[in-house]
């Protein structure tokens, strides 16, 4: 243990001094084809070294000591990454201590990397040695060291390629062109047009404001009614409220008059009496979210409150894509939360739309993530998820010789 | 079906689970026991099936309609737990804990209708906060266990048995902490275009696994004994940070998972 104490410390030492000479490590310099020559060569030189398994280094290297050091070393950068707040992009301005020596950005950081890249040769090791003395009844470890190993290669790699794209689409018109994480506007290999945008939203909630500052009552934590299909009576503090009429999408006729209306302006609109629960007075009338023509609608309780509708909040947004991918067929998607559009290695993703008009959005916002070794990702969850399924079945099973435990 | 049949369903369920938790402590036949629980899982199945096609969709909008599916789910995997471990503890706390949510769609009735945001409504959901409660149930009881060893490993004897308790409850907990933990990478991936992005409940979830890891190792070998079993109550305070410090933490106030 002594000795894995050591290596880590000197890793980390290594890590420290790099970081403060070279600045950051910037995955993107190993992209492609660098970090599939790397990849090759760890996975060659793996095989190379195993060859001298038996040699008490190689031992070491594989054994649990520098396991468990790799491990907890891991942990404890995380910890700070826990604790610091992180920053996305370098503030080349910021020469606090923290930023200087990285932990303002611990994956970026020498020290980081260099334990993951021990990290996984570390563990290349120990699932060769296990590999040379194969036994079917070690499925549980096969299933866990290997889903590890390339779970973490393909991720650990893959960072490199990795990119993330924002791109505005606005409807009736095509757009080839997006934004990547550095702000820049880069043209992708594909064309997409948005025919159109819409968000289905939810009933709106009711709650009583203050006539005069316009507040949320009670001020500290209102208290809302939400409008529901089934269930059409509820309170607002002293007052009972029954829905009598519900139109979702509603323009004011003219007066006191709503009807139903399928128009981009049509709003929530309902007809409510509230009761007093202590004076028993009635009050009846409309309560409308309003829209860019028509103000909202209030049921006035008395001088200091009355009845208003929220925002209604988006129960579903949805594009209405055509997505042609250069190389590959045009393709009609419809795209909403939940359900990207997968197109080899490009993955097209509903994000957002502008949300001051909302339902009226004339664009969306799509979120496009290229990433080449995803299906390696894929494998390594696939094969970690079985390994984790046979702990649940096995446990902790004790080897049949001497007192050593055995897990997957 | 609709909301209000919940009660003739609920009821004979809660009363199935927690008189299975209760006489499963007593020299009672397994056979009544298997029956009590799947009588309690088939009602809450076929409430869920009769909603399912009485409001034409899916019951996965409304967080009243998740706290039913939790409570299948924990009573279902915590009854197939125990049956495959004997853990009669198990049995009960899960059946308990599902009869809280239970309680909780009866009692705050309003609140059905709280609806779900876009990016939560996924297959995902459910299982993701399923496997980590099943997780931290287990993980729990380890580290009162752990706790309990220390104690005897200060007077100079310990119990092999508890260890033994130990090493698979913590295999079994850290099983499902790693399902969980690869689901919402996978549900990551859908939603937010990413599997990993080191958000600070990502990155609490994965010291929390490095920490089992660490003890699940250790105890491969036979030295560091006392920094073995130290490790359990160190990971479950880890694991609380995960579950509720983040929300606390200055560093995790922009973070996506904080609600």
């Amino acid at each position: 243990m002594k000795k894995s104490i050591v290596f880590v410390s000197v890793i980390i030492a290594i890590g420290f001094a790099l970081q403060l000479v070279l600045g950051e490590f910037d995955i993107r310099f190993i992209n492609a084809p660098l970090n599939v020559i790397m990849g090759g060569i760890m996975i060659l030189s793996l095989v190379a070294f195993s060859l001298f398994r038996k040699n008490k280094y190689y031992r070491w290297f594989s054994g649990v000591s520098l396991a468990v050091s790799l491990i907890i070393t891991i942990g404890i950068l995380c910890i700070f990454m826990g604790l610091i707040p992180q920053v996305q992009t370098r503030n080349l301005h910021q020469h606090d201590i923290y930023s200087l020596i990285g932990l303002r950005s611990i994956t970026t950081s020498w020290y980081f990397v260099l334990t993951y890249f021990f990290l996984l040769l570390s563990l290349g090791a120990t699932i060769l040695k296990r590999l040379y003395i194969f036994n079917l009844k070690d499925y549980a470890f096969y299933f866990n060291h290997i889903g590890l190993w390339v779970l973490l290669f393909a991720a650990g790699l893959g960072a490199a390629d990795r990119e993330r794209y924002t791109m505005y689409v606005h409807e009736g018109k095509e757009e080839s062109n997006a934004y990547n994480s550095d702000n820049e506007l880069k043209k992708l290999p594909m064309s997409i047009a948005l025919s159109d945008f819409d968000i289905e939203e939810y009933p709106p909630r009711l709650v009583i404001i203050n006539n005069n500052s316009l507040m949320m009552q009670p001020e500290k934590k209102p208290s809302f009614f939400q409008i529901d299909k089934t269930n059409n009576e509820g309170r607002l503090l002293h007052w009972k409220i029954e829905i009598q009429e519900y139109i979702h999408r509603a323009i004011n006729k003219e007066g006191d008059e709503y009807i139903e209306v399928e128009m981009p302006g049509a709003n929530p609109a309902a007809k409510i009496k509230a009761t007093n629960i202590n004076t028993s007075e009635i009050r009846e009338g409309w309560v409308f979210y309003g829209n860019m023509m028509q103000s909202f609608a209030a049921l006035r309780l008395n001088d200091d409150y009355s009845i208003v509708m929220t925002r209604p909040e988006p129960k579903r947004y949805v594009s209405d894509l055509n997505i042609f991918v250069y190389g590959k067929e045009e393709e009609h998607v419809i795209l909403e939360v939940n359900k990207p559009f997968r197109s080899g290695n490009w993955m097209i993703y509903q994000y957002g739309y502008d949300n001051k008009a909302g339902r009226l959005s004339t664009y969306s916002i799509l979120e496009i993530v290229y990433d080449p070794w995803l299906n390696g990702v894929y494998l390594g969850i696939w094969l970690l998820a079985i390994g984790s399924v046979c702990l649940l079945w096995s446990g902790n099973k004790k080897k049949r010789r001497g007192t050593k435990n055995d897990m997957g | 079906m609709t909301w209000d049949e919940f009660l003739w369903f609920a009821i004979p369920a809660m009363v199935c689970w927690i008189t299975a938790g209760i006489i499963v402590y007593k020299r009672t036949n397994p056979v009544i026991i298997n029956g009590l629980m799947i009588s309690g899982i088939l009602l809450f199945a076929i409430f869920i099936a009769g909603l399912w096609i009485g409001q034409q969709r899916p019951p996965l909008r409304t967080i009243g309609e998740t706290r039913l599916w939790y409570s299948l789910f924990l009573a279902t995997i915590g009854f197939l737990t125990y049956k495959h471990w004997k853990y009669k503890w198990l049995l009960s706390f899960t059946g308990l804990i599902a009869c809280v949510f239970t309680c909780v769609n009866i009692f705050k009735p309003e609140i059905h209708s709280t609806t779900l945001m876009p990016a939560l409504q996924s297959i995902w959901f459910v299982p993701h906060v399923t496997v980590y409660i099943l997780s931290y149930a287990m993980l729990g009881a380890a580290t009162i266990a752990s706790i309990v060893q220390l104690k005897k490993m200060n007077r100079g004897k310990v119990d092999p048995e508890l260890y033994r308790f130990m090493d698979n409850i913590v295999c079994v907990g850290f099983g499902f902490l790693m399902l969980g933990m690869l689901m919402g990478a996978a549900w990551a991936k859908e939603a937010w275009g990413n599997y990993w992005s080191w958000d600070p409940k990502e990155t609490w979830a994965f010291i929390t696994c490095a920490a089992y890891l660490v003890y699940l190792h250790l105890r491969l070998q036979n030295s560091y004994k006392k920094f073995t079993l130290w490790m359990l109550p160190i990971a479950f305070i880890i694991l609380m940070i995960t579950w509720i410090g983040v929300n606390y933490l200055p560093s995790a106030q922009g973070s996506i998972h904080v609600y």
